[in-house]
């Protein structure tokens, strides 16, 4: 009864801090609703006895993958900071959610497996599979954070290159100034 | 507390992200809409390790693999909103369409 | 005898090695043709041992297998493929030493005889050929080897409006030779020369089919050897060097289509109605090439009209089933039509002249050129005991077994009127007073004279080989068939022929050396005549006429087809649809990352509705 308790607060706030971050206007409010959402869906995660998962979830998307966001909003200094406006597309964009969540609201619905109890998986388990049955996988996904980061590295720094060739030539505004 | 429940809450969860990546101009919001998504996604793979796997663990494994791709993505686009806005001075989706037939 | 595909490998080889490299080489490398042609010479005798020894044989390789059709590149040899072996590379050997000095001063010297062993290559090929879709590539191969020799001199129009009046006038026939060739095979399913005749001796081919097949490809043969009425480019192709004349136009390349119908010639006996138009042809051919060489005024020319008619005796043989009589009349007039040639360019060699109204006397500046002349045109025009004589006989006797006394009337008319025009071109160009103009004309250098004194003792000796000169050897038509008669003379025929020939060069004599008879008399007193023949029958006219206002005017009716529903609904209007719905498509395209994720989206769930249809329904 409190996990349900429990879970239906975390839920409500999963969802209400997550219509906060597509809704909301000003971009600074929508990077804190995001953290928000993160630490609740974190907290779902122990409620359905996934600690470690909470752990990372805390620690990747509440640490490093905000801060990521908050940097890239910082080092893009736009005009309307605080009071963005949205597509024109934005009532199909309504009409395309609510189907999405139609389809898939249906076939959860649908899908009703015959025994479903909650139980927790030790630490030790996920990561003897982790490093077992799934060490290639796992050796991959390393390699893919490698060659993003790498990516991100060149594609970040030829961008500072170019831009100080410019500046050099006496060119005073970026590219995109002149636009 | 039930694995239907759950899935309701990712899918409702997934539905706001789509709404958000389809409906912000700003690319960054556009990314975090898409953080949202990814999330949802790994609410449900916790839900059904939680509830249906024998060992418990294989939904975990994956939402690991989700998490590591969620963040070489973060990673690499924040890289390219840079990019894009040295080049072209705005992060809007709506005005970068050098696709354009 | 397997080395014969080597004798045109050679030529073959030595077309590209003259073109590509051959620049680095001295000369241009056009060495090359006379050796490749001497290579072939040599072989020539090696196959010539081994089938004496040993008889017909045929070998190939399989060049495609598609169902039941089988193609292959394959060779056949037989009396009738040895003797054109020997001539081609013979004359074409002897014509190449010869264009060495003659062809000396030109700029495309070494095109020259790149082209030259292009066309002994196709040439060979085609003597040697197996089966008629492999003919046909070397005959299309010879035609265009001529097609570019006649255009030699191309910056002159005359020479590039011969050569190409050559290739379409002949492609009018090989057209309708392919089709014959078609007809064949969707009769009997086979290239194969030897086993379509022998379906066509059996009865295999339908007579409807053989007879329709047949006549298609006298077609070609007549385009080629220009028979009436294809004979107008024949002329026109003196317009190509001197040595080109000799080789292509009087001793080989015409000549293939008199070769073809005698490789098929038991197919044609098979079809009478065929070889009735065949013999028809000829003869008409034969009296009107005699009567124009009769009026012509330049040496080329006459000599040219001259080759027309006494292709159309080949012809007429061939249609009088006589065809030991054909070949060997081929046989004795390549050497002695190409000797005559080389001593025309002989004569424009060192005169530049060759209208024989100018010239005249040449006998005193040029002996040697006299010499062969004379004895050519002896020997063409029948005189005892030259190698025309020998020919003209037989040639009679087959007239006269095959189509009786009418066809054998106007032969002996055709024979009197060779032997008229000979003297008449002789006379007036060697013999009589030398003209002032001429004073300055000078023999020509040895490696001309001598190709032709050889021919020269050919053109003399070989009518002998229709005797039969040792036991085994029934005499040169019994060879080619063996299951004739052997040789033997009609005395009355013989002594009648050596008549009209001694009457044709007397009344030459007396017209034009003697000044007894005037040309011009006789001219004035049949003005009618006159016309006709100096318009050439109107031939040229006609089909003039008939390209201005029959084919030139289809012409435009199908170019406006092409250009308005080919080009502009077809071509460019298929670009202009394509171009028109782009136009139209590419607004989906706006290039808005927002568009297609909600693209994506709502595929997404259409494709999940689909799916959930699917499995429920």
């Amino acid at each position: 009864m409190a996990s349900l308790v429990a879970f239906s607060f975390l839920a409500a706030l999963v969802l209400g801090a997550g219509l906060g971050v597509v809704l909301t206007r000003n971009v600074a409010y929508a990077a804190l609703f995001l953290l928000v959402t993160l630490v609740a869906v974190a907290g779902i995660f122990i409620l359905a006895l996934a600690e470690f998962l909470a752990l990372v979830q805390v620690l990747i998307y509440g640490g490093a993958i905000v801060i990521v966001v908050i940097f890239a909003l910082m080092l893009t200094r736009i005009e309307e900071f605080s009071r963005v406006r949205d597509n024109p597309q934005k009532p199909l964009a309504v009409v395309a959610a609510l189907a999405i969540l139609g389809v898939l609201t249906a076939a959860f619905l649908q899908f009703r497996p015959a025994v479903a109890t909650l139980r927790g998986a030790s630490l030790e388990g996920l990561g003897k599979e982790l490093f077992t049955r799934w060490a290639i996988p796992f050796e991959v996904a390393s390699l893919v954070l490698l060659v993003a980061l790498l990516g991100a590295f060149l594609i970040a720094r030829t961008g500072v290159d170019r831009d100080r060739d410019r500046d050099r030539d006496g060119d005073a505004p970026p590219e995109g100034g002149g636009r | 507390m039930t694995l239907l429940m759950m899935e309701l809450l990712s899918g409702a969860l997934f539905a706001i992200g789509l709404y958000g990546v389809l409906a912000r101009r700003n690319a960054v919001l556009v990314l975090m809409a898409i953080e949202l998504m990814l999330n949802a996604v790994n609410i449900n793979l916790i839900g059904y390790a939680a509830f249906l796997d024998p060992g418990r663990v294989l939904g975990q494994v994956l939402a690991i693999f989700v998490i590591t791709i969620a963040a070489a993505e973060a990673g690499l686009a924040l890289a390219i909103i840079l990019r894009v806005y040295r080049n072209r001075g705005t992060v809007n989706v709506d005005e970068i369409n050098l696709m354009k037939w | 005898m397997e080395l014969a595909w080597l004798i045109p490998a050679m030529s073959a080889i030595a077309f590209p090695a003259i073109l590509l490299p051959g620049r680095l080489l001295p000369r241009g490398g056009a060495f090359l043709a006379p050796l490749a042609i001497l290579g072939g010479f040599i072989v020539f005798w090696i196959v010539l041992a081994d089938f004496l020894a040993t008889g017909n044989a045929g070998f190939g390789i399989t060049w495609l297998e598609a169902g039941a059709v089988r193609l292959s590149w394959g060779i056949f040899i037989d009396p009738l493929a040895v003797i054109m072996l020997g001539v081609v590379t013979f004359v074409a050997m002897l014509i190449q030493v010869y264009s060495w000095a003659y062809m000396a001063n030109e700029p495309r010297f070494s095109w020259y005889f790149a082209v030259h062993s292009l066309f002994a290559a196709a040439m060979l090929t085609l003597v040697l050929a197996d089966n008629l879709l492999f003919l046909y590539i070397a005959w299309e191969l010879v035609g265009l080897c001529s097609y570019l020799l006649i255009g030699f001199y191309f910056e002159r129009r005359s020479a590039a409006e011969a050569a190409k009046k050559a290739f379409v006038t002949t492609r009018i026939g090989d057209v309708g030779m392919l089709i014959g060739i078609l007809l064949l095979f969707r009769a009997t399913g086979t290239f194969d020369i030897s086993t379509l005749i022998h379906l066509a001796q059996t009865g295999g081919i339908a007579g409807g089919a053989l007879t329709a097949g047949m006549l298609l490809i006298f077609a070609g043969a007549a385009g080629k050897s220009a028979q009436f009425p294809f004979h107008v480019w024949l002329p026109d192709a003196m317009e190509g060097p001197t040595p080109v004349s000799a080789l292509i136009h009087a001793a080989t390349m015409v000549v293939a289509g008199v070769y073809l119908v005698a490789r098929l010639f038991p197919a044609f006996e098979a079809a009478p109605a065929v070889m009735a138009v065949v013999a028809a042809i000829g003869l008409v051919t034969m009296l009107l090439g005699a009567t124009l060489a009769l009026v012509m005024t330049d040496l080329k020319r006459v000599l040219a009209y001259s080759t027309i008619s006494h292709l159309g005796f080949m012809m007429l043989a061939l249609g009088s089933f006589g065809l030991g009589a054909a070949i060997f009349h081929m046989f004795v007039h390549a050497f002695s039509k190409a000797m005559l040639f080389l001593s025309a360019g002989s004569v424009s060699h060192g005169t530049n002249e060759l209208d024989i109204r100018k010239l005249g006397g040449l006998r005193r500046r040029m002996p040697a050129t006299a010499l062969c002349f004379t004895v050519g045109a002896l020997a063409l025009a029948g005189l005892p005991p030259l190698s025309g004589f020998f020919s003209k006989d037989e040639l009679l006797a087959a007239v006269l077994q095959g189509r009786g006394g009418v066809f054998l009337a106007f032969t002996l008319l055709g024979a009197f009127l060779s032997a008229l025009y000979m003297s008449r071109v002789t006379l007036l160009t060697f013999f009589g007073p030398l003209k002032r103009e001429q004073e300055h004309a000078h023999e020509s250098p040895l490696l001309m004279i001598g190709p032709m004194l050889i021919l020269a003792v050919l053109a003399v000796v070989v009518g002998f080989l229709a005797l039969p000169l040792v036991s085994g050897y029934g005499g040169f038509g019994h060879v080619l068939e063996p299951g004739g008669e052997p040789f033997h003379f009609k005395v009355w025929l013989v002594t009648l022929s050596s008549i009209l020939a001694a009457a044709g060069l007397t009344l030459g004599w007396l017209i034009y050396s003697r000044g007894a008879l005037s040309a011009d008399a006789v001219r004035a007193r049949f003005p009618a005549v006159q016309r006709v023949l100096e318009s050439k029958y109107y031939v040229d006219v006609i089909y003039q006429w008939a390209i201005d206002h029959v084919v030139l005017v289809a012409g435009r009716f199908v170019a406006l087809f092409d250009r308005v529903v080919v080009n502009d609904t077809g071509v460019n209007g298929a670009g202009a649809s394509v171009v028109a719905s782009g136009m139209r498509l590419r607004i989906h395209v706006t290039g808005l990352l927002a568009n297609y994720a909600l693209g994506i989206a709502v595929g997404a769930v259409a494709v999940a509705v689909v799916m959930w249809l699917m499995t429920t329904a």
